[in-house]
């Protein structure tokens, strides 16, 4: 079965995709956190913070309808949280925008602060996503020395997920061929947990042949993988560009509180 | 000189008491293409297991003149391969060289020979210049090429393929043929599809319900229609 696999842009090539995968990781992780810790401001100075990952997007080649596709796909969790905000703090403010003025509650503030960063940051991970191979970023956050745990569960979340959705897709097909009648809430609800119940013993089956095919590969519990990383000048260039760009907007864009 | 595979009245139970296996005594010659016919359920995989060290029963398994224990484990998975059923199983790391270089590496190979294994076992196997994609783009043939790569890479003395050719199209079916064919590896081939087995190996085991119905010459056996029919097999077309 086909998939639109989240990294099916990482096999191109640009210069951003030819960078070295620790230092995208590290850039996107100082990104992420420098706007996630930016105070409540007002939406427009994450637009600016939305330049840098948006450049490297286009420079890279990654069609933007695909990147919004994918920030929409895992958005409904963040909407949930944003869209909240107003109900409970409805604390009244004034947002100016040059000429403009804008009467509101911090509740709504909150709530476009929350989705901004959301947007920002996640325009920042898809730029990491799409333009690294998934293997170089495992290698990567290994030699990063993240946990080897977290990164062999993260190299078998992604090699397994398809596998996975597959089976879900032929459990759902076989139910939907014999479902010849309305069952009812409870029988439907049923028929679900049979379902899950099913494709959760057959994960565990095949997490028993994965470890069956890595012990009979000599397996004994450490990971060992032939990394292909390198530092260049091209990847102490684009840091340092990463650097002044989130240093330049600290120093020169400031936040106005409301 | 020992031989590939010795097996001694082994015999295997699950934990719910089902007998997979009982009173199992074989022995294979190196360089020998075996076929392991039988129904589903006869027990052909948890033999394969056995021979690997993955099902631990009573009696005495040696493989390469190595007996089946915990000292000699790593040295038996180094010269036995085992090549499961559902490759997907088989290939878990996120890229075709990662795959075929994890066994290499575990053998303690410096990179450099690493790497003429990796080439070296896709080249065997039809996969040159394939190195660099994910498993999950690769098609069912390519697949299962693929997971014999992995063990290819180990160069073992013996191999052991449980179903090869499940799932696969009459093309890929004859190309995985020729492949195993011209391997000088032991090869012993789990399969319930005669003509499969008729067309790679030299001498055929019959299982079923966990005993050894018969043992000799693959095309005496499999010709046997009335053996055949008895343990819900079919005699191979080209036999008829």
């Amino acid at each position: 079965m086909h998939h639109a696999h989240i990294d099916k842009f990482a096999y191109q090539d640009s210069a951003i995709h030819r960078l070295d995968s620790r230092v995208k990781a590290i850039v996107v992780l100082v990104f992420t956190a420098v706007v996630i810790s930016l105070p409540r401001t007002s939406p427009s100075i994450l637009a600016c913070y939305a330049i840098g990952p948006f450049a490297i997007l286009v420079w890279a080649r990654i069609p933007l309808r695909f990147v919004f596709k994918q920030i929409l796909l895992v958005s409904p969790f963040v909407l949930v949280l944003a869209l909240s905000c107003p109900l409970y703090d409805k604390t009244p403010v004034t947002l100016n925008f040059g000429p403009f003025h804008w009467r509101s509650s911090l509740g709504w503030l909150r709530c476009f602060v929350i989705l901004g960063k959301f947007t920002v940051t996640m325009l920042a991970l898809i730029g990491l996503v799409s333009t690294t191979r998934f293997n170089h970023l495992l290698a990567g956050l290994q030699r990063l020395r993240v946990p080897r745990l977290l990164v062999i569960q993260l190299g078998f979340l992604y090699r397994y997920i398809f596998v996975l959705i597959d089976r879900a897709h032929h459990i759902l097909r076989a139910r939907a061929g014999r479902k010849l009648r309305h069952l009812g809430f409870r029988a439907e609800l049923r028929t679900a947990a049979s379902m899950l119940g099913s494709l959760f013993i057959r994960s565990i089956d095949t997490a028993e042949h994965i470890s069956t095919a890595m012990q009979a590969r000599g397996f004994d519990g450490r990971w060992r993988t032939l990394s292909k990383l390198k530092i260049r000048r091209s990847d102490v260039l684009f840091a340092l560009i990463a650097a002044l760009f989130m240093l330049g907007l600290h120093v020169f864009v400031r936040p106005v509180l409301p | 000189m020992s031989k590939a595979i010795e097996i001694e009245d082994f015999s295997y139970g699950y934990s719910d008491g089902t007998a997979a296996l009982s009173g199992i005594t074989l022995s294979v010659e190196h360089g020998q293409k075996l076929a392991l016919i039988g129904p589903n359920g006869a027990g052909k995989s948890t033999l394969l297991l056995a021979m690997a060290g993955f099902a631990k029963g009573t009696g005495k398994v040696l493989v390469d003149g190595l007996e089946m224990n915990r000292k000699n484990l790593k040295k038996i998975r180094t010269c036995l391969g085992s090549c499961l059923e559902n490759p997907d199983d088989q290939l878990f790391m996120p890229t075709l060289f990662d795959d075929v270089a994890f066994g290499p590496l575990n053998m303690g190979m410096a990179p450099e020979q690493v790497k003429l294994r990796v080439a070296d076992a896709l080249q065997t196997v039809g996969l040159a210049g394939m190195a660099d994609k994910a498993p999950h783009h690769l098609s069912a043939g390519q697949k299962r090429a693929a997971a014999i790569a992995t063990i290819l890479a180990m160069r073992p003395k013996i191999i052991t393929l449980d179903e090869p050719d499940g799932s696969l199209d009459p093309r890929n079916r004859n190309n995985l043929i020729k492949l195993l064919v011209n391997l000088p590896q032991t090869l012993i081939i789990a399969t319930c599809n005669m003509d499969f087995a008729a067309a790679l190996a030299d001498r055929a085991v019959l299982l079923d319900k966990g005993q050894i119905i018969a043992d000799g010459d693959a095309k005496k056996i499999m010709s046997d229609s009335k053996l055949m029919t008895e343990h819900g097999l079919e005699v191979a077309k080209k036999m008829k």
